[in-house]
């Protein structure tokens, strides 16, 4: 009979949903006590914050809408007022969210979105301007665009960070005061910054237990709290959540006890989008295999360079530097993230990459290219999985089964022959 | 005519020959740009030629392992053609970011059948704010300087101007050909048309510009035969070419293409460069041209649909057909917005998806029979 594998949950993670609910419902319920609300893509949100703005994380609320299963049905009112399936499923989430509060379509009220007073175009890729140019054209929400240009190569970081920060004092920020009536707060930015930098300096720390053989967490642990480093950014209770989670992950580390049970078989990469509307389906796909996937492309985005945030300096300039100095925003692009990967996998203990493929999204490049270098350099093989962060018609079950059945095959045989040699 | 026709057919339908031989002709470099908005004049003045990356006629084959199935007709079949080593005449390549599936070409070439010269460039969209204005400068500037280099050959004002005149002149050829279209629909076929303008991204502009010299005195003498077709306009195909096949198809169901809003079409020559004044500056002005409206560059408050709809009503239009490229992020963004306006407007509206290899030719003649009798029966 084959083994038996299960997932050895964390405590600390059952913390997180409360906070994450506590975000959305905030935004959910601005609009009745009179403030104001943002809708915001890319990571411009923090200026939002910075003047007690109520706003949204283009990617946060996509995540949560289709990790929430309510995914499906506003993608049905997408479709119905007439966007295309091929379309990036998080653009049509936010269009079939528009049109169901505007015209009074009944959605799950935990996932309800209030129309927005402004939209800001962080345009980390194309798709992340078009949605805020369509809800313009549809309903005349004000628009402020701010080019986040995802870099070709390391090289380029310091002219981009110089526009980035034109970009930001020129046009945003006097847009922000425009908005709020009133100047911009630079000290509350620091504020945010300061625990952000707290927050990001925990977490990777905890990073650091995924280096264990057995690893005492895994990657599915890790995507559900990345919040506290990304949109719940400069909230107090971020920084218990990771001293928590460090504790428990040192625990754990000393008894040596695994996050997968009985044993952790396989250590695999995780690379592309998390799948947040099928994350526990390929969790426990995974898992069925004894193997954990120990780190990824995606989460490593996170302001992975706390050390970079100088929070007591212009935090305008340190917040750009963390972007680009900080890898954080080219990490999808080919260059920095074959340089990012080839690090990872000697550093984690990787036996096999899994290439998470998004249809309707393109932004991770050339994965199948980073995807045969690995193979050659370190000779572990790799797979892709062709689904999508948030569209059910998009996920084909036999097909990933036969595919991960082939990869699991490739890199049990693979050991062996390492074994044997 | 006759003859020029088949030399511009020939040149689009394979570029590779006649860039080959040009090369071997001239002993100068070919660089090839990434269609929509890398200003060619740069290239041109530094003694190379501008090609403008084109969606080949074959099916995919080795770039299957390279891209994935569910990217953009251009992009796949560009990145077959390089490393099948048919781009291996390329002396230089040079892309930017008009759309996410056009961002994965460049480093898919880069790490796998890198050119002799390569250069990426992160040309801005539209964006009220000088700091996009000050960023195109910027951008222009660093193109400049990597063909200086790789050409060993100083851009001065004098020869950027040069270049700029030799291009506005296409671009007036081209409009008065198009000028002539409308007046006489059907002189000159769509499939026609389409290779007009795509040869002319695909060989030297002087000579394009004395094969139109001579095509144009011709087209004039033609007789406009009454025909009483459907008069349609078409749009979308933002930056490649569709398929000649379903411009037939459209001609053979009984309507007659009087104007276009497609890259390979209008949209090329729309906007000349003002000359005067610094010829960097001149081109970073039409850059930032807001018309005509391309979705791509994030400006939103110029709608495309009005000027979609301004073009089927100038040229008494009776139907647009959308030929939307598979997998094409802006059109599939904005298209349901065209299906709303058009509907608004009364004006019938057909949406036509072009894939690479896949032409559904029955079915699509069938979907035009269907949207020609829609018209009729309305007229």
């Amino acid at each position: 009979m084959a083994q038996e594998f299960t997932i050895n949950r964390l405590e600390t993670t059952r913390l997180i949903g409360p906070m994450v609910d506590e975000h959305w419902k905030e935004l959910r319920e601005a609009k009745q006590k009179g403030e104001k609300v943002a809708w915001c893509s890319g990571v411009p949100f923090i200026f939002a914050y910075a003047m007690d703005m109520k706003c949204h994380f283009m990617a946060g609320y996509s995540a949560y809408c289709a990790g929430r299963k309510a995914g499906e049905r506003v993608l049905e009112i997408a479709e119905n007022t007439g966007e295309l399936p091929d379309t990036c499923s998080y653009h049509r989430l936010h269009m079939g969210m528009a049109e169901a509060v505007k015209n009074g379509i009944p959605v799950r009220e935990d996932v309800i979105l209030p129309i927005p007073d402004l939209m800001i175009a962080g345009r980390v890729c194309p798709e992340m301007s078009h949605y805020a140019e369509a809800l313009y054209r549809k309903f005349g929400i004000d628009v402020v665009g701010i080019d986040l240009i995802t870099p070709y190569q390391e090289s380029d970081y310091p002219f981009l960070e110089k526009y980035l920060e034109q970009q930001f004092k020129e046009i945003l920020i006097p847009k922000m005061e425009e908005v709020c009536g009133k100047p911009f707060n630079y000290e509350r930015m620091s504020q945010i910054l300061t625990v952000l930098k707290k927050t990001a300096t925990l977490r990777n720390e905890c990073l650091e237990y995924f280096k264990k053989v057995p690893s005492p967490w895994t990657l599915w642990d890790y995507g559900v709290s990345l919040a506290p480093v990304i949109y719940l950014m400069g909230k107090p209770e971020t920084v218990p959540y990771y001293e928590k989670l460090k504790a428990e992950l040192e625990e754990r580390s000393k008894n040596n006890e695994s996050a997968i049970l009985p044993e952790e078989k396989h250590r695999v990469f995780w690379d592309g989008w998390l799948p947040w509307g099928f994350l526990g389906h390929f969790a426990r796909k995974i898992t069925s295999y004894g193997a954990n996937p120990i780190s990824g492309r995606y989460p490593w985005e996170m302001f992975p360079r706390p050390d970079l945030i100088e929070p007591e300096l212009d935090p305008v300039r340190t917040y750009v530097k963390a972007l680009y100095t900080g890898s954080m925003l080219g990490n999808n692009m080919a260059k920095p993230g074959l340089s990012l990967v080839s690090e990872i996998v000697p550093e984690y203990h990787i036996d096999g990459i899994i290439f998470f493929t998004a249809k309707s999204c393109r932004i991770w490049k050339s994965q199948l290219t980073v995807l045969e270098k690995m193979e050659r350099k370190y000779g572990i093989p790799g797979v892709t999985l062709e689904a999508d962060m948030a569209d059910q018609k998009m996920f084909s079950e036999a097909q990933i089964d036969t595919r991960l059945n082939a990869f699991f095959e490739v890199l049990e045989a693979r050991k062996e022959k390492k074994r044997w040699m | 005519m006759e003859e020029v026709l088949k030399r511009f057919a020939e040149i689009s339908t394979d570029p590779y020959t006649s860039l080959i031989e040009w090369k071997e002709k001239t002993g100068k470099k070919i660089v090839g740009c990434f269609p929509m908005r890398i200003p060619e004049e740069i290239i041109h003045a530094a003694g190379m030629l501008p090609v403008v990356m084109w969606r080949g006629n074959e099916a995919v084959t080795l770039g299957h392992s390279y891209v994935h199935n569910f990217n953009c007709g251009l992009t796949r079949s560009f990145i077959d053609d390089v490393m099948r080593g048919k781009m291996d005449f390329m002396d230089g390549m040079i892309f930017y970011r008009s759309c996410l599936q056009a961002e994965e070409v460049p480093s898919t070439i880069e790490l796998n059948a890198p050119p002799h010269h390569f250069l990426y460039l992160y040309l801005p969209p539209l964006y009220p704010g000088k700091a996009f204005g000050d960023f195109v400068i910027h951008e222009l500037k660093r193109l400049k300087e990597n063909v200086e280099q790789w050409s060993g050959q100083e851009i001065t004002t004098d020869s950027l101007n040069n270049s700029i005149e030799i291009y506005n002149k296409n671009r007036s050829l081209l409009k008065k050909i198009y000028e002539l279209r409308k007046k006489k629909p059907g002189t000159i076929k769509a499939r026609e048309m389409l290779t007009i303008v795509h040869s002319g991204m695909l060989m030297d502009k002087e000579e394009h510009n004395r094969l139109l010299e001579r095509l144009l005195p011709e087209l004039e003498g033609k007789k406009e035969t009454p025909n009483g077709k459907i008069r349609v306009v078409l749009a979308g195909s933002l930056c490649q070419t569709p398929h000649t096949v379903i411009l037939d198809l459209i001609e053979e169901a009984g309507m007659v293409v009087v104007d276009d809003d497609i890259y390979v079409g209008s949209r090329y020559f729309a906007n000349e460069v003002i000359p005067g004044g610094d010829p960097m500056e001149a081109l970073a002005d039409r850059y930032m041209k807001r018309l005509p409206p391309d979705p791509t560059m994030g400006d939103w408050k110029t709608l495309w649909t009005d000027y979609m709809v301004d073009k089927v009503k100038e040229n008494n239009a009776q139907g647009i057909i959308s030929l939307l490229i598979k997998y094409c992020p802006p059109h599939l963004c904005y298209y349901p917005d065209i299906r709303r306006r058009f509907d608004k407007e009364d004006i019938p509206e057909i949406m036509i998806e072009v894939e690479h290899e896949v032409v559904s030719i029955e079915q699509t003649r069938t979907r035009l029979q269907a949207f020609m009798e829609v018209i009729k029966g309305g007229a």
